[in-house]
């Protein structure tokens, strides 16, 4: 019987090591517990109406309380100011409330909620509480693994509050969002494991859609990316962020990411 | 108080003697990548009583040594893979007969008297979902078996 099993766990996953540490998303599965994930999140987005570029900077610990709940911190900085300055934060936190794992799948789902503060200027009808906008969101994510593919997919409700009384939320703007998003992520490489010490080589595709409710602008964002894993600890994504279609103000919709990541695994 | 203090040194070796696992085998389930494969490794490494972990990372398969004369339940196997995000899909654990008289046999097959058996977990946690719900039919006569106490382990022999 031993060996059946181990026979079928072969077969099966030769094809099941997939991905599903997304970019902009994050998935339902959460960090292990009593594990720390360090990140440097760099983002390069090109201004529309002006000359030049905003550059943000979002260094982010993320730690797992336990198997099923993990918080995650988070400093915006940017050079809207021209130099860089740090605007705010936010408090993230993942609540994973259902698992079905299987040898050749697992399906997950998790709540989540984000509490941001930002002092910068509100400049765009985009609502964005990562970087731009004071506010909250809270939703749901379901993730799905076949094979060697993740496909994830969220759906969430954000509401932007002023941005300090010096920077009050524009009246004029619909104060509320909907957001939903959609991920595919492949593992390409290595076909076949050897040891931890392999670089991973994954690509994904990710969909990133915001609907204001208060007047039904909507805005939808493609995002290809590449990520490598090495040594089984880092982790390196490069991403590309292009606006699809939009009915929506935005100030800087098309730009680059790089996000820089080391896991610590059982700290304490 | 002279019986009380003989039942305490019983127990004492009772626990001792019959708790001993040498080896287990688990594959985990919901992985996703070397990363996960490492984060079950790491977990598994910092416990006391291990003291080596093998693995394969192309069947998800954990071989774990103990050291010798440790006290440790399957459970610690199940937890720790859990903390690291995953689930148990298979536990094989290795152990002397005397240990596995304290789990509960599903079949008739006698236990031979030796320093090392093994024998493979059925209980919920440490079978794939589908797996416990075909299992649970098959074995409803056993009431311990969906009795749903976490210290009963019930068994069955693969070699």
């Amino acid at each position: 019987m031993r060996v059946l099993y181990i026979c079928l766990a072969f077969l099966f996953t030769q094809f099941i090591f997939s991905q599903e540490l997304f970019v902009v998303t994050d998935p339902a599965s959460n960090i292990p517990a009593n594990s720390l994930s360090v990140r440097l999140g760099n983002s390069l987005f090109k201004e529309k109406f002006e000359n030049g570029y905003n550059y943000h900077l979002m260094p982010e610990v993320t730690y797992g309380l336990n198997k099923n709940l993990m918080f995650r911190g988070t400093a915006f900085i940017s050079n809207r100011e021209n130099n860089l300055v740090t605007e705010g934060g936010s408090l993230y936190s993942k609540y994973r409330f259902y698992s079905e794992d299987d040898l050749n799948s697992h399906f997950r789902m998790a709540a989540f909620g984000r509490y941001s503060f930002n002092n910068s200027d509100i400049h765009q009808e985009q609502i964005e509480t990562m970087g731009h906008n004071s506010g909250f969101e809270v939703g749901l994510v379901a993730t799905k693994l076949i094979h060697k593919v993740a496909i994830s997919s969220s759906l969430s409700f954000e509401k932007a509050l002023d941005n300090t009384s010096k920077n009050p939320f524009p009246n004029e703007l619909g104060s509320t969002a909907t957001n939903y998003t959609f991920s595919i992520g492949k593992l390409m490489y290595p076909k076949k494991y050897t040891s931890f010490k392999q670089t991973n080589i994954n690509l994904m595709l990710e969909l990133v859609a915001q609907t204001i409710n208060e007047n039904g602008h909507s805005s939808i964002d493609v995002v290809p990316a590449v990520q490598f894993i090495i040594n089984s600890q880092a982790r390196i994504d490069l991403a590309y962020r292009h606006e699809l279609m939009s009915s929506m103000f935005r100030t800087a919709p098309n730009g680059v990411y790089l996000n820089l990541e080391y896991n610590f695994y059982n700290l304490f | 108080m002279k019986n009380i203090f003989i039942s305490f040194i019983l127990l004492f070796f009772a626990f001792e003697s019959n708790a001993q696992i040498i080896k287990a085998d688990i594959i985990a389930t919901g992985l996703t990548c070397s990363m996960c494969s490492k984060s079950i490794y790491k977990q598994l490494t910092s416990l006391p009583q291990v003291a080596s972990v093998d693995t394969d990372l192309n069947t998800n398969t954990f071989t774990v040594t103990m050291k010798p004369n440790t006290n440790v339940s399957p459970k610690i196997f199940k937890d720790n893979v859990e903390k690291a995000g995953f689930f148990i899909g298979s536990l094989v654990v290795t152990a002397g007969s005397k240990t596995l008289e304290n789990y509960i046999n599903v079949e008739k097959k006698q236990l031979p008297n030796s320093k090392q058996v093994q024998v493979q977990i059925l209980d919920k946690g440490f079978v794939t979902e589908k797996e416990f719900k075909k299992l649970a039919k098959k074995h409803k006569d056993i009431a311990s078996y969906s009795g749903g106490n976490e210290n009963d382990f019930h068994f069955k022999m693969t070699n």
